[in-house]
């Protein structure tokens, strides 16, 4: 492999408290968007990622959870983008390889203290485990007192994603919440967040059991004998996956019983409008703010940004029409979303230009107005999405009509992550309906203004399910201590 | 002394032979090229509705440099942009709605009734004076050329003469018995393109030996995706399709199951009964690679006479692995000195022959042109790799000028050894998107997966 280019910026691996910077071993990566980056071989580093020995973790499990959370909620403090260097320069690179907009990545840096908040990852380890399992074994109750269970840390393996920097920071916190040790496969989009985090917390406490069980490293995605070496039985316990498809096909080689994997698998999600919407001004241009909002936050890159809306119409001219005044009044909106949820894109999307072109042609069928810059919509004039819409981005969606909200059941599968609705008074009828059909969150579009609707869609209390699991609760190892019963108990069993 | 060519109508280009095509000096053939491009562009401007459409989009009221045509050039998805709902409703009418956007004909007058299926569909299609073909992309989504009997003569002569550059053999004269490990009759463009010409190039039906003497049904190739996840759920019932059609999936996969071996011991018996004769043999180079690795593991090779030629396709797509070596051993096996290769897009007529020398050199009625990640054109000098546009002045029917998603390198200097003049690609050829991260590329669920399962499964691969 060719070195040094002028302007690859040299990226170390970390190796539970250890910085290893490229070296002559050193190769180099190409990044996303020209943002090329060194790092020493991860192939002659294999042990430097990986624990082996499970009694390595004993210094954690002994670890008072209190303690680790004051330790990551001083990190917190230090992981203020004006103040640490670490985190300006991956922050100048995430913005280089990713894509998201200056203004939106900053906003999502300046989330990164609240995300280790000592209340919030309180309230997220009680809910999820329970602070008493993590620090010791927690008996059961009357007849069951000898029997006791506590919450175990693993070996895990993280392969995040990289469309939102915020899933980086969530894994070294997770990891420390469940006395864990994870090593971090970073994505070629965002080689360096988790880095900074992790060189953060070594400059913080280097001996602290917490520091001494991350290790954070780029190896190419599919690197088949670097999955080979890791993912091992005598190695990992847990894999968690971020995003897509072609990662986890690639580890699924090397899965085996005992090895756990979490996929968090790419996630559409839409919204659906009643047609109730379509009887004045007011709530048009309510849900017209909520469509915006959804469509729009984080420039669409977000999975739980809505690409496709529902809508129920009548597929006659009348009230298509009324569609795309819905989807006009959404495209004026965008206007009002702030620059740290979303601003319009400075290089258009040839690929998705592409095929707006090729429907625009079909007039009986598609009407489409905008385009990859400012943002746009194709309203279907039937009741089927448009077949690219897995490439609905840059602020464009599709309009469906659809003669009756239930009918969009049959679209729903375990891929349909967030769903906003409109009115509120169709909620009831459709919850439980979709929830069965696989939907994993019902938010609202209500409010009329993004903030408010940002807000709504974006609050909930901590230790909340994520893509319909809880993988705190799963990233532990449940073990149950089973002492003999006290005379009496067992006897009872046993003649039943 | 160069062939003197008219630009009014290049239909008849085709005429001639392929040496004098490529022996026309740069200077003059661009010229010719660039003016019939702009005789057919105005001619149909404004009467194929879907490029009226384009065009007035696009601001584009004439072709002064040939650039100028590449605003207008249809991408690929254009002959597929119809709503899946039609096919699954088997609206006929709405599709013959779609269609009648894309050619001068006009096909209100087409009588659709009692048409249930797409074949039926086709079938009526022709005898109205179309020649619609479907070809299926990796979505499974048929893509229909809108081609009719006014192109036929012109398509017809070109696939003569570009046979003939690629093997050397004259299908006008001489008449080879041909193998062809796949599939007979049906509007699959290629499967056309066999009934049509190849059979007259092997001497008639009994010449020309296929694996299976039927084919899929389009209606099953269009939807084989959907079929599969409403299987999935259970409810192929409620899809409302004909049972036959049912049966006719069934059987075509126990057929995939068995394909290997029905296609070793068919080319065994052939390989056999053929031995000593000259003979064709067609196919995938996947497949062809199959059958001669199979022999040569058993220490076979043929023995048919000198002469004899082999003229593949579709790259090895479909084999995973590819010694790379892989041509060679399929020269060894069937004794021939060369691999015939054309290469093109079912949308234009003149695809390209591969010459000795392993460049695809485009003949004067297929104009080529080269864009940028960002569309925009690339010089047409020295070599340069982009995403390959055609231009097909031929038609008059439809209108011929296509973007595709593939990566082609071209030479435009005309220094090729083998001495065949013409731009000329490269053999290799990419999709364009596999170089814009494709790898880390999200598809959903649901057909997609579900088509190349299927699609797997009566190739044998699965």
């Amino acid at each position: 492999m060719e070195l040094p280019m002028a302007d690859a910026l040299d990226i170390p691996i970390i190796a539970r408290g250890r910085v290893i910077m490229p070296g002559e071993d050193a190769v180099l990566f190409k990044g996303r968007g020209g943002a090329d980056f060194r790092q020493a071989d991860p192939h002659r580093h294999i042990h430097d990622l990986v624990l082996g020995d499970t009694a390595r973790l004993r210094d954690l499990h002994d670890t008072p959870i209190r303690e680790i959370i004051d330790l990551l909620a001083e990190l917190g403090k230090r992981l203020r983008l004006e103040d640490n260097e670490l985190l300006q320069q991956s922050f100048a690179l995430a913005l280089k390889a990713g894509g998201l907009a200056e203004p939106i990545l900053r906003g999502v840096y300046d989330a990164l203290p609240a995300m280790f908040d000592a209340v919030m990852m309180t309230g997220l380890v009680d809910k999820t485990i329970g602070l008493d399992h993590l620090d010791g074994w927690v008996p059961g109750q009357g007849d069951y007192a000898n029997v006791s269970i506590r919450a175990v840390g693993t070996r895990q393996l993280h392969i995040t994603a990289g469309n939102v920097p915020v899933v980086a920071a969530m894994t070294v916190a997770r990891a420390g919440l469940t006395k864990s040790d994870i090593l971090i496969k970073s994505p070629s989009n965002d080689p360096l967040t988790a880095n900074a985090i992790a060189r953060t917390l070594i400059g913080l406490a280097p001996d602290h059991p917490v520091t001494k069980h991350i290790a954070v490293a780029y190896w190419k995605g599919g690197d088949e004998f670097m999955d080979s070496q890791i993912v091992r039985t005598s190695r990992i316990d847990k894999i968690t996956a971020w995003g897509g498809m072609s990662s986890v096909r690639h580890i699924q080689k090397f899965l085996q019983p005992g090895i756990d994997l979490t996929a968090l698998n790419p996630k559409y999600s839409m919204s659906m409008v009643g047609s109730e919407t379509f009887e004045s001004d007011a709530a048009m241009d309510e849900a017209a703010v909520g469509l915006a909002t959804l469509a729009g936050f984080y420039n669409q890159t977000a999975c739980a940004n809505t690409r496709i809306i529902y809508v129920e119409s009548d597929c006659d001219e009348a009230s298509l029409d009324k569609v795309i005044d819905l989807g006009r009044r959404m495209v004026a909106a965008y206007d009002r979303l702030p620059p740290l949820l979303s601003v319009p894109f400075t290089v258009p999307n040839r690929e998705l230009e592409a095929e707006l072109v090729a429907v625009a042609l079909e007039d009986d069928f598609y009407h489409v107005e905008g385009d990859t810059l400012k943002g746009g919509f194709v309203v279907s004039k039937f009741s089927d999405r448009v077949e690219f819409y897995d490439k609905l981005s840059n602020r464009v969606v599709n309009f469906v009509p659809v003669d009756d909200l239930t009918d969009v059941l049959k679209w729903c599968d375990d891929t349909t992550q967030t769903v906003g609705i409109y009115p509120e008074t169709i909620r009831s009828r459709l919850l439980d309906l979709f929830a069965l059909a696989g939907v994993q969150r019902l938010v609202s579009l209500s409010g009329g203004d993004p903030m408010t609707v940002y807000a709504n869609s974006h609050h909930m209390p901590p230790g909340s399910p994520h893509d319909g699991i809880e993988p705190m609760r799963r990233s532990v190892r449940w073990v149950v201590d089973m002492r003999p019963a006290p005379d009496g108990v067992a006897l009872g069993i046993a003649a039943e | 002394m160069s062939i003197s060519l008219l630009p009014d109508n290049p239909a008849t280009w085709t005429y001639r032979r392929f040496e004098d095509l490529y022996a026309i000096p740069r200077e003059e053939r661009e010229k010719l090229q660039l003016e019939a491009v702009r005789i057919n562009f105005a001619k149909l401007r404004d009467r194929i509705p879907a490029l009226k459409k384009l065009a007035d989009r696009q601001g584009v009221e004439a072709i002064d440099r040939i650039e100028d045509v590449l605003p207008v050039c249809f991408d690929h998805r254009v002959l597929k942009n119809y709503p899946i709902q039609i096919i699954e409703n088997r609206d006929f009418a709405k599709l013959t709605g779609w269609l009648d956007k894309l050619t001068a004909h006009d096909l209100t007058r087409v009588d659709l009734t009692g048409v249930t299926t797409i074949e039926q569909w086709l079938a009526r299609l022709e005898a109205y004076g179309m020649l619609v073909t479907y070809s299926s992309g990796t979505t499974g989504k048929l893509s229909f050329v809108p081609r009719s009997y006014d192109e036929l003569g012109p398509w017809k002569f070109h696939f003569f003469n570009v046979n003939r550059a690629s093997s050397g053999v004259d299908p006008w004269t001489t008449k080879l018995p041909t193998f062809f490990p796949g599939y007979r009759g049906g509007y699959q463009t290629m499967l056309k393109m066999m009934s049509l010409f190849n059979v007259e190039m092997a001497g008639g039906e009994a010449n020309y030996h296929t694996l299976y003497d039927t084919h899929i049904p389009a209606d099953l190739m269009a939807l084989s995706g959907r079929l599969q996840a409403a299987e999935d759920r259970g409810e192929v019932m409620s899809l409302g399709l004909d049972p036959a059609l049912l049966d006719q999936r069934e059987a075509m996969m126990r057929q995939g199951r068995t394909r290997e071996t029905d296609m070793e011991s068919w080319f065994g018996k052939l390989i056999h009964d053929f031995r000593g004769q000259r003979v064709k043999i067609g196919g995938t180079f996947a497949d062809l690679y199959r059958v001669a690795r199979a022999g040569l593991d058993k220490g076979m090779t043929c023995q048919f006479a000198a002469g004899s030629i082999v003229e593949g396709g579709g790259g090895m797509k479909g084999y995973k692995d590819a010694p790379a070596d892989w041509e060679e051993q399929v020269k060894a096996f069937f004794g021939v000195a060369r691999l015939g290769n054309q290469y093109g897009f079912s949308e234009c007529i003149g695809n390209a022959p591969m010459c000795s020398h392993g460049y695809f050199h485009f003949l004067p009625y297929t104009v080529p042109l080269l864009m940028d990640g960002e569309g925009r054109a690339l010089p047409r000098e020295g070599i340069q790799k982009g995403r390959l546009a055609l231009v097909d002045p031929i038609p008059t029917s439809y209108w011929g000028g296509f973007t595709s998603g593939d990566e082609v390198t071209i030479h435009w200097e005309e220094d090729c050894p083998c001495g065949w003049g013409g731009p000329r690609a490269a053999k290799t050829i990419r999709r364009f998107a596999e170089n814009e991260g494709g790898d880390d590329k999200i598809t959903c669920a649901g057909s997609q997966a579900a088509y190349n399962e299927f699609m797997e499964f009566v190739a044998g691969e699965a």
